[in-house]
């Protein structure tokens, strides 16, 4: 049921719609004082209305094992030989090394993601994920719960890398990761792994709040160690309510490409490492880097290979596009996926593998009737829940919107995207995405915005 | 005449997983009984004009999947034979405790969309250990284990009569449609429960 108030609301980001486990097994080992703490962010008066209750669902023994990498001697046979017994591959001969395997794509993916799920894997562990990818149709994708939850160590992992020591620090909220959209998940967690100490997952946009106030009292009081988020959402700490509060140790962007500008204003802002995480939900993270040189390969199980348009590999320093062989999620084990972004493969004199010039993370906000930014997953909100599976658009410089899309019902969408843009939309409705164009289609083009100015406030 | 592929693939999506029929199954009629019941069945049932759309109708009061690939000889004589045994209660004499209940079209379709296009049916009336194979299929669809067998042997005893696992392309190929029902049926599941908490934009 969507809020009958708001047109644009989406049923699914109601308050409690899709919680419906017991704190006990969000949090197996919760203790007392955890569950203290808990209740203290949750009821906080400033808190915004949590839409969502969620924990990391680790026992004793998985919080344990969560706390350390998977090992990397051998992992790359291995992570073969499991592939070569996936559905995906039945049939096929001669997959002896990594090259001789068939680059894949998120069209695999999309067409029947369990032949690429091991027969034998432990499927008490799955979660329902999604990604919005590239092309438009979400994409369903089984996540492990204790990979998810290595995630996190893996946060703490980069800022030791960066010079910064995270551990507990009083009640402290560990880690907030902000997000600025019109709807959105929103919770407070405990993380098992941590101290039990919390974390919390938070909208910045102004609708969010009771009050215009309580963003900052919020954030004050809950003093985070680590801020986690896109360009546009971490943008948004540039505020004056927000930055005269916020203490970080360090910043974490990912999902799209983060400026070096807005990199070098919010590094003079927090006094405090930006570490921008390349990586797409399929693959797990990908690379890293803390200042605008390469992103660094991670010391994970993941092997990048750039590739040419015919699928062969091209030589170090070369562009092409960005193929992952991933091995982080036993539930999905990709063997060169093909990312769809491009990149060139260098090597620094340690060693390390990096990728230099990565172009493809899309960082595209539109612009209202009055003015107002909206950001790109707004749109893609509304599009995808009324049927799209791909789509162009293109905001004017006079504001004008041109929308082409793949699917979907052509009415409901130019409706909602009026609404929210407050803006002359022209909608062209196509049957298929490859009607779209072929290669990877740059969804979101606005001519209304200037290019490269970040998200930051002017 | 359909692919034993094809006929599989419906079969693996409308079965629930083996595994989760086994973990269910309670104690059914003697699997002596079945097999002889089944290898009495009519001539007329076999017939190769039989509608089974209709005979289906007539002894179940509702269609079974197996009538939408019935065109297939396997295919209609498997669940011929499925449904003389949930008609030969009334006929000869009711199973000690019925056939009749929420499964029995499921049990009359594990004949006609998984036994049949791996074994053709004349094999079961003609073989004790096809026979058996199919009694035991049938029962096992049905919600059943055996009479006088725990659930552990009844299921180490099918396996190894059943001829899909030895026929090693299909067997793959079975598997690989299970899997995707599984998966699928386990994604809605994690969706409807809730996620789990994440750190950081992807």
């Amino acid at each position: 049921m969507s809020d009958p108030d708001d047109p644009l609301a989406l049923g699914e980001y109601r308050p409690g719609s899709a919680a419906v486990l017991t704190d006990a097994e969000r949090w197996p080992t919760l203790d007392a004082e955890a569950a203290a703490r808990l209740h203290r962010w949750r009821t906080h008066p400033a808190a915004p209305a949590w839409v969502h209750a969620t924990g990391d669902r680790l026992t004793a023994e998985a919080v344990d094992r969560t706390r350390r990498p998977l090992p990397l001697g051998g992992w790359l046979g291995e992570h073969l030989a499991t592939a070569r017994k996936l559905p995906f591959y039945r049939g096929r001969t001669g997959l002896t090394t990594l090259t001789d395997f068939p680059p894949i794509g998120r069209a695999d993916l999309a067409a029947d993601v369990s032949a690429f799920v091991p027969l034998d894997a432990d499927l008490d562990r799955m979660l329902h994920g999604t990604s919005s990818g590239s092309t438009g149709a979400a994409l369903v994708i089984p996540d492990d719960v204790e990979e998810v939850a290595r995630g996190f160590h893996l946060l703490v992992d980069l800022a030791r890398r960066a010079g910064v020591e995270w551990t507990p620090d009083a009640e402290r909220l560990a880690l907030v990761w902000v997000l600025q959209q019109r709807q959105a998940f929103t919770y407070v967690s405990l993380i098992s792994g941590f101290a039990h100490r919390a974390m919390a997952r938070v909208n910045l946009d102004a609708r969010a709040w009771r009050t215009a106030s309580d963003r900052s009292r919020f954030l004050a009081d809950a003093n985070p160690q680590v801020i986690s988020g896109n360009p546009t959402s971490l943008a948004e700490l540039l505020n004056d309510d927000l930055r005269d509060v916020l203490r970080p140790l360090a910043l974490f962007s990912g999902a799209m490409a983060l400026s070096g500008p807005l990199r070098a204003r919010l590094e003079a802002a927090f006094s405090c490492p930006v570490i921008d995480v390349y990586g797409l939900h399929e693959t797990r993270p990908i690379a890293a880097r803390t200042d605008d040189g390469p992103f660094r390969v991670l010391d994970r199980r993941v092997h990048v290979e750039i590739l040419d348009a015919e699928g062969a590999p091209v030589p170090d320093g070369e562009m092409g596009e960005i193929t992952v062989t991933a091995g982080e999620n036993p539930l999905l084990p990709l063997v060169r996926y093909r990312t769809g972004d491009v990149g060139r493969l260098v090597r620094s004199s340690d060693g390390a593998v990096g990728i230099a010039d990565l172009e493809g993370r899309e960082h595209t906000e539109f612009v209202t009737g009055s003015g107002v930014r909206v950001p790109s997953v707004d749109l893609t909100q509304q599009l995808q829940s009324h049927g799209a599976l791909g789509w162009s658009v293109v905001q004017r410089a006079d504001g004008g919107v041109e929308v082409t899309v793949a699917g979907g019902d052509a009415r409901l969408i130019r409706d909602a995207l009026r609404t929210l843009l407050d803006q002359p939309v022209e909608l062209e409705r196509v049957e298929g995405l490859i009607d779209l164009g072929e290669g990877k289609p740059r969804r979101f083009v606005s001519h209304a915005v200037a290019p490269g100015r970040g998200t930051a406030p002017a | 005449m359909a692919d034993a592929d094809e006929l599989l693939k419906v079969w693996a999506s409308m079965a629930p997983p083996e595994g989760e029929t086994w973990s269910i199954a309670r104690p059914g009629p003697a699997l002596d009984a079945v097999a002889a019941r089944l290898s009495s069945v009519p001539r007329s049932f076999l017939d190769d004009d039989v509608s089974i759309r209709a005979l289906s109708g007539d002894v179940a009061g509702a269609e079974c999947a197996s009538a939408a690939y019935a065109d297939d000889p396997r295919v209609r004589r498997g669940a011929a034979i499925g449904l003389w045994l949930l008609a030969s209660e009334d006929i000869v004499e009711p199973f000690r405790p019925t056939l009749a209940g929420p499964w029995a079209l499921r049990a009359v379709d594990s004949l006609g969309l998984r036994v049949a296009p791996v074994v053709d049916p004349l094999d079961w009336l003609a073989d004790d250990e096809r026979r058996e194979e199919a009694a035991r299929t049938f029962l096992l669809w049905a919600g059943f284990v055996p009479a006088g067998e725990d659930r552990a042997t009844a299921q180490a005893l099918w396996q190894a009569r059943d001829s899909l696992r030895r026929s090693s392309a299909l067997a793959e190929a079975y598997a690989a449609y299970e899997h995707r029902e599984e998966i699928a049926r386990r994604l809605a599941e994690a969706r409807a429960k809730e996620a789990a908490a994440r750190y950081s934009s992807e």
